[in-house]
């Protein structure tokens, strides 16, 4: 099957607008790469780099040890599944997903083959004579996706194809692109800006900010370990909480081994526990409580002009808003120093 | 509910207008056209004679009549057809460099606003036998231009002015079309491994032929009547009448030759023809167009 190796890749638009600015990316044979990060970052430039859409600027891109950069994306062997679906609105479903192989000049026999085979394996097989106005969000999704799969390409570029079904479609079509990807063992890309997508759907995760990588690495590992402040802040809902310390080696709750100076501390929510004013790590007054049902969170002022932390309790327990608290700490500290990277 | 239906009147009030410029400029005078059809006038336009349905045998029948005839099919296809492609050309070309395309707009648009007297006095100098630019490099090249003297040539000249002069209008809507096309399908479809030549007629051309189709209407009725300005001042339906259109000979008989019986009969007959014209692209062509 096939890889897919990206080195120092580079696109400039126009002259000024550095969209991605020097990625590196190892891609195995069957791997599922989520690539995300905040709108803007430069996800959908990388895919289209990749499909052929956008020439490279600088850089190496190769399929299967292969050199593409100049290739037409035609001559690339890739599909790809675009976030508005991009279904040809006068063609049925069927002649959508028969396009490419016509335009292969595949002979009509495997044609139909191929698409009925599809259509049954995505659920899809009564609506193959249906022109794409008459499909209703989901169904369109599937014809895309079934249109990519009917190529059995090399590999599968995903252009946030969820955002704009509704969040329990969204639930559904997340495991079925799951279960589908590692069922036909494709090489797979998928763009996305929602952690809780990326990280269910990942092999390995790549977090992406203002054109670069910030990490590669399986969802737990980003979890776990990031590398940067932004990672750290990105993964994880609701975000890590972050408290700036101007002399850490005073800091009484850090280890002994801390490095002095200015740094970071990052603690999740879910690490930090609420406990009766005056005992605890860090002293603090209750803002706001948000109950959420199967566990709240609760809001700290922690100082006059420190920002708000998040604690995570688990069960029904609802503290008192309005009130003086102790909050402990009862979970790694991730520490990172003032140019965002992580300290071992 | 209640207020809709206390204003009755009212819808009646705001199309007046609209009904009363349609009966005087179109019904009245194509009524008046259909009742003189019946009649022979005097000269002096004192006295008329009905004479039934002689006048309508008499154009049919008529040998000027049916190459009149002849002319407008060929002009009015080459036109539409010519000024059609030329401009989905064009708009094509300016799809692509989108940036460039305001500029570019602008310049395509001027054609459509100069009249088409005009217009055939331009293209007249330009091809004058003994002084336009064109004639003379034609000349140069071996081909000897002359279209007060040959029938091919003069209309080849009304059709080129003809065809200039209604490009830029289909040019505008064409480039409109384009833009409305979703870049995606476009780059779905070169994924899907077809290359420019494909990815033109099974993506753009289906999708543009709303436009395409109403574009066809809309040529075909401007060749048919429009094109007078630019006949009279080109070649005058000359030589020979070899670029006499249906509309410019209702004009020659009627208000050059006085026959006004013949050349009513001439109108109706030409607005059946274009009805009947008209009503075959919408059964026919119009079952190909793709509105999704
Ligand atoms: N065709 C283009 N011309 C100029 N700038 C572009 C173009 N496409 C994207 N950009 C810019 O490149 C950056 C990355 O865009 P994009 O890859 O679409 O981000 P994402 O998909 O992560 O939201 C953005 O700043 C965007 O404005
Ligand atoms: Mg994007």
């Amino acid at each position: 099957m096939s890889t897919l190796t990206l080195e120092r890749l580079n696109k400039t638009y126009g002259g000024n607008v550095q969209a991605v600015r020097g990625v590196d990316l190892d891609i195995a044979d069957g791997e599922l790469i989520v690539v995300v990060g905040p709108s803007g970052c430069g996800k959908s430039t990388l895919l289209r780099l990749i499909a052929g859409l956008e020439e490279i600027s600088d850089g190496e891109l190769c399929i299967d040890g292969q050199r593409v950069n100049d290739s037409e994306p035609a001559g690339r062997d890739i599909a790809m599944v675009f976030q508005n679906y991009a279904l040809y609105p006068h063609m049925s479903v069927y002649d959508n997903m028969a396009y490419s192989l016509k335009n292969r000049r595949t002979p009509k026999e495997e044609i139909r083959r191929r698409v009925t085979e599809t259509a049954r394996l995505l659920a899809i097989d009564d609506l193959l004579e249906r022109r794409p106005r008459q499909l209703s969000g989901g169904q369109r999704q599937r014809v895309a996706m079934g249109r990519a799969v009917v190529r059995q390409p090399k590999v599968f570029l995903f252009d946030e194809p969820l955002s704009n079904l509704d969040a329990s479609l969204r639930v559904q079509m997340r495991q079925e692109i799951r279960r589908l990807q590692k069922r036909l063992g494709v090489t797979s890309v998928y763009v996305t800006h929602d952690q809780v997508e990326a990280m269910t759907l990942a092999d390995r995760l790549v977090v992406m900010n203002g054109g670069r990588i910030e990490q590669i690495g399986t969802p737990m590992t980003l979890f776990n370990q990031p590398a940067t402040r932004f990672v750290a802040g990105f993964i994880g809902s609701p975000a890590m909480n972050f408290i700036d310390l101007a002399h850490a080696e005073q800091t009484p709750w850090l280890p002994a081994s801390t490095p002095g100076g200015a740094l970071t501390a990052g603690i999740r929510p879910e690490h930090l526990q609420l406990v009766t004013a005056g005992s605890g790590d860090l002293p603090g007054r209750i803002e706001m409580v948000e109950p959420l049902g199967s566990e709240s969170l609760v809001h700290v002022r922690l100082g006059e002009h420190d920002p708000l932390l998040v604690v995570r309790l688990s069960g029904d327990e609802l503290p008192a808003a309005e009130q003086p608290t102790g909050v402990a700490i009862n979970g790694p500290v991730h520490l990172f120093d003032s140019d965002g990277r992580r300290l071992p | 509910m209640a207020t809709f239906q206390r204003h009755r009147a009212f819808p009646w009030l705001l199309l007046l207008p609209q009904l009363a410029i349609v009966a005087i400029f179109f019904f009245w005078p194509a009524f008046q056209a259909l009742r003189r059809s019946f009649y022979v006038q005097d000269a002096f336009g004192l006295g008329e004679r009905f004479v039934g349905l002689s006048n309508y045998v008499a154009v049919l029948t008529s040998a000027l009549w049916q190459q009149a005839l002849v002319n407008t099919l060929l002009f009015s296809a080459s036109v539409a057809l010519g000024a059609m492609s030329i401009a989905l050309l064009l708009a094509t070309l300016a799809d692509r460099v989108l940036r460039g395309a305001k500029g570019y707009r602008t310049l395509l648009i001027w054609p459509y606003a100069v009249a088409p007297a005009a217009a055939g006095v331009l293209w007249l100098f330009l091809f004058d036998p003994s002084l336009g630019i064109i004639s003379r490099a034609l000349g140069s090249l071996g081909i000897h231009w002359n279209q007060r003297l040959n029938g091919g040539q003069a209309m080849l000249l009304v059709i080129i002015a003809s065809v200039w002069q209604q490009m830029s209008y289909n040019f505008i809507f064409f480039l409109a079309g384009l833009q409305s096309i979703p870049a995606s399908l476009l780059e779905s479809a070169a994924i899907d491994g077809a290359g420019p030549w494909r990815r033109f007629w099974t993506i753009t051309f289906p999708l543009l032929s709303p436009t395409t189709f109403f574009l066809l209407v809309m040529n075909t009725i401007y060749a048919f009547f429009e094109t007078f300005g630019t006949i009279d001042t080109t070649t005058g339906g000359g030589p020979n009448n070899a670029t006499t259109t249906l509309v410019y000979k209702i004009y020659q008989d009627g208000i050059v030759g006085l026959d006004l019986g013949g050349s009513s009969a001439q109108s109706v007959i030409l607005m059946v023809l274009v009805g009947l014209l008209t009503l075959i692209q919408f059964r026919y062509v119009e079952r190909r167009v793709q509105y999704y």
